[in-house]
């Protein structure tokens, strides 16, 4: 906390629990009347464990634990661990499963986007636009349910290939919904660049530039609205992107105003990619047979979340567990733009600058322990962790 | 005054205690409460509340326990409620409702009314300044920042009809406006009334004192029982009122009660309307739409008053 000079600084709590803050994550922001001065943010509170408790788990099961990482993208999770492992175990996918897992995250991006532009909205005290948004991207919740039966895990990947078909009445859905929500998006497009009260909260707030988006490691759409050239999709296609290629939606201005637009105006691409995959999805298997034991090595696999850049890192030592996963989501690239366009703005302003980078807190929550040189060893028995816990709440609760 | 009777003094009990001030407002304010969230949500593609919602989210906060936090003047922190609601509920004894004569009337009754109103807005940045919680300090901050915003344009286009009327006392003014349309000829006046009424009850887009994803609940956080659900009262009635002074003022009288409540729940359309259709101002954005054109409308409409009396004259 740092002290504007001799003043002790006011300071306001956003989070751990904020109605602006739909997952737990704690901001400390200082400010002097209503001007940011200062912002830190402390991560960690949503700390699962994943990565440890895939270590005792098969390939397989892995699958259904990393795809509940994250309840917006869990496609996309399971993608990269998929494309990772199959990568490592050398085999090869049936088309016609790359381009349906290639429209399935398509089918994601569009549901997360328009959550997001839901959130945003509601952050800006629009609450009409909200209601309409999450309406309309209820199209989209029940396609998916339409084929997995579920809304949010949707579990369409396996190791190999997919589990679910697309067949023609699905296919005819997809097409009514994507018509629909075309003509929705045009109508957003036009509120977010002409709706002048919106774009008070919206256009000049919380710029960054092209270099400062490149020092801070930002990824997704958020790098895109300020200019910086990073969209796996294009840079590395991965599943079918190659057979159906996107274009990367640059912005230059760089302000909320632009990430509204580089989202939304991504839409259009999803929607052109998912009729394409639509018109010619290749014949032939779902699945492919993969080995129970999966050949010593590591592997890399990146994909593009909504969110931006999702990176896995994958080590198998040849047993039908996998020695080390590493998950890396985009929020936890972006969180530093946040804390550092907030300063100079002012409070009001702190939800949606928030929300501008689409941040999804529980899933970035890792943990990594620096231990530089020094003896510090933190491992717990369950015991010990037990009655540390009752100690801990014990002393803070008198 | 030798000549009051015990039977005046009942009558003047019931219209203060029972009609039509006292609980029938405070029913009717309720009443108009729930009319403002079923519509906002038929706006927004949802369901909304059932009838009888507002009553029964007064009745479950009443019977809460009110928590009073650590380092507030305890009585400060139960009476400004109190106070806020006292003040809305004798405004009313002034006002025409519901399309009755006022039950009291004097010369200049106009601005205690406008200021017993304002009470509430005092009352709430009072509340949040008494707590030590932050969200209540910068919600208290935005409150009567906000006030110091909109309370002299408010003032003044009420003043306009007061002014063509030539009395500043309630009865009249309505006398005079039964029948006159003054919407048509003090348009800018109706319309910084109605934006006035609208920040005057933090009703979005000019909500940034109680922003619920910036400061949570603004002044009223650490409120929980009892002193929220009189606070939400406070407000049901002043909008009431409000709705009442402006649609009396401005949209030809309210001669009846069933013309007051064509008129008023007109307006409340129109609010309920902008409550939709428009995202949340920042306090910067609040003060400087005040100031920069609410209070120039109104001014230039009573220079437009001025030169037109003296013309007519």
């Amino acid at each position: 906390m740092s002290e504007v000079g001799k003043r002790e600084s006011f300071t306001v709590p956003i989070g751990p629990q904020h109605p602006a803050l739909k997952e737990p994550e704690h901001f400390l922001i200082s400010v002097d009347g209503e001007i940011v001065t200062d912002a830190t943010v402390r991560l960690g509170y949503a700390h699962r464990g994943i990565e440890k408790a895939v270590e005792s788990r098969t390939w397989v099961q892995s699958l259904y634990m990393l795809e509940r990482i994250c309840g917006i993208c869990s496609h996309i999770h399971a993608m990269a661990y998929c494309l990772g492992v199959e990568q490592l175990a050398g085999v090869e996918v049936p088309p016609r499963a790359q381009a349906i897992r290639v429209l399935v995250a398509e089918l994601e991006r569009i549901h997360s986007h328009l959550l997001w532009f839901g959130v945003a909205a509601h952050e800006a005290g629009f609450d009409t636009l909200f209601m309409y948004t999450w309406r309309d991207r209820e199209k989209v919740m029940d396609l998916l349910e339409g084929f997995s039966g579920n809304r949010v895990n949707y579990s369409v990947n396996v190791l190999g290939g997919v589990k679910f078909d697309i067949d023609d009445t699905q296919e005819i859905a997809i097409r009514e919904a994507i018509s629909f929500l075309e003509e929705r998006t045009h109508h957003y497009l036009d509120v977010v660049t002409q709706d002048a009260m919106f774009l008070q909260r919206t256009r000049g707030i919380g710029v960054m530039t092209r270099s400062q988006a490149e020092v801070l490691g930002t990824v997704g759409p958020t790098a895109r609205a300020s200019n910086v050239y990073r969209e796996i999709r294009v840079e590395a296609p991965y599943a079918a992107y190659d057979k159906y290629p996107v274009k990367i939606i640059l912005d230059s201005r760089g302000d909320l105003e632009a990430r509204f637009v580089v989202r939304l105006t991504e839409l259009f691409e999803s929607y052109r990619v998912i009729l394409e995959i639509l018109e010619t999805l290749p014949d032939g298997d779902l699945t492919t047979r993969i080995p129970r034991r999966i050949k010593a090595g590591e592997t890399v696999s990146r994909v593009e979340a909504p969110r931006g850049e999702l990176f896995y890192f994958i080590k198998s030592n040849g047993s039908d567990t996998p020695e080390r996963i590493r998950a890396r989501t985009p929020t936890i690239c972006n969180m530093m733009s946040v804390v550092k366009l907030l300063v100079g703005h002012q409070l009001a302003d702190v939800p949606m600058i928030l929300a501008g980078v689409d941040p999804c807190f529980s899933c970035n929550d890792r943990m990594v322990v620096l231990n530089r040189g020094r003896k510090m060893e933190q491992l717990f028995t369950w015991e010990a962790l037990r009655q540390y816990g009752i100690d801990y709440y014990q002393r803070h609760s008198a | 005054m030798e000549s009051t009777t015990i039977s005046d003094i009942l009558l003047s009990l019931i219209a203060l205690l029972i009609f039509p001030g006292g609980l029938f407002l405070l029913f009717v304010g309720l009443a108009y409460e729930w009319i403002d969230r079923k519509l906002l949500a038929r706006m927004q593609n949802r369901v909304g509340p059932r009838w009888f919602q507002p009553w029964a989210d007064i009745i479950k906060l009443l019977a809460k326990e009110e928590v009073v936090p650590d380092a507030v003047d305890a009585r400060l922190f139960i009476g400004l409620p109190i106070i806020a609601l006292a003040g809305v509920l004798t405004a009313a004894i002034y006002i025409p409702f519901p399309g009755l004569p006022p039950v009291g009337s004097f010369p200049g009754d106009l601005i205690v009314t406008i200021f017993l109103l304002s009470l509430l807005t005092i009352c709430l940045g009072l509340a949040g300044a008494n707590t030590l919680d932050r969200f209540s300090l910068m919600g208290a901050t935005r409150a009567l920042t906000q006030l110091f915003a909109y309370e002299a344009p408010f003032l003044l286009a009420l003043l306009g009809p007061a002014f063509v009327a030539g009395s500043w006392e309630i009865n009249e003014i309505i006398g005079y406006t039964d029948g006159h349309w003054l919407i048509i000829t003090q348009p800018f006046g109706f319309i910084v009334a109605v934006i006035g009424l609208i920040g005057k009850l933090e009703i979005p887009p000019l909500d940034a004192p109680e922003a619920e994803t910036e400061i949570v609940a603004g002044a009223l956080t650490e409120y929980s029982g009892r002193g929220l659900a009189l606070f939400r009262l406070g407000k049901g009635v002043a909008l009431v009122l409000g709705l009442a002074l402006i649609a009396a003022f401005y949209l030809g009288g309210v001669a009846t009660p069933l013309l007051f409540l064509a008129k008023t729940l007109a307006l409340l359309l129109v609010i309920v309307g902008i409550h939709a259709l428009f995202t949340r101002l920042r306090i910067d954005q609040t003060v400087g739409l005040w100031w920069r054109y609410g209070t120039l409308l109104v001014l230039v409409q009573w220079l437009g008053i001025i030169i037109w009396q003296g013309v007519m004259i």
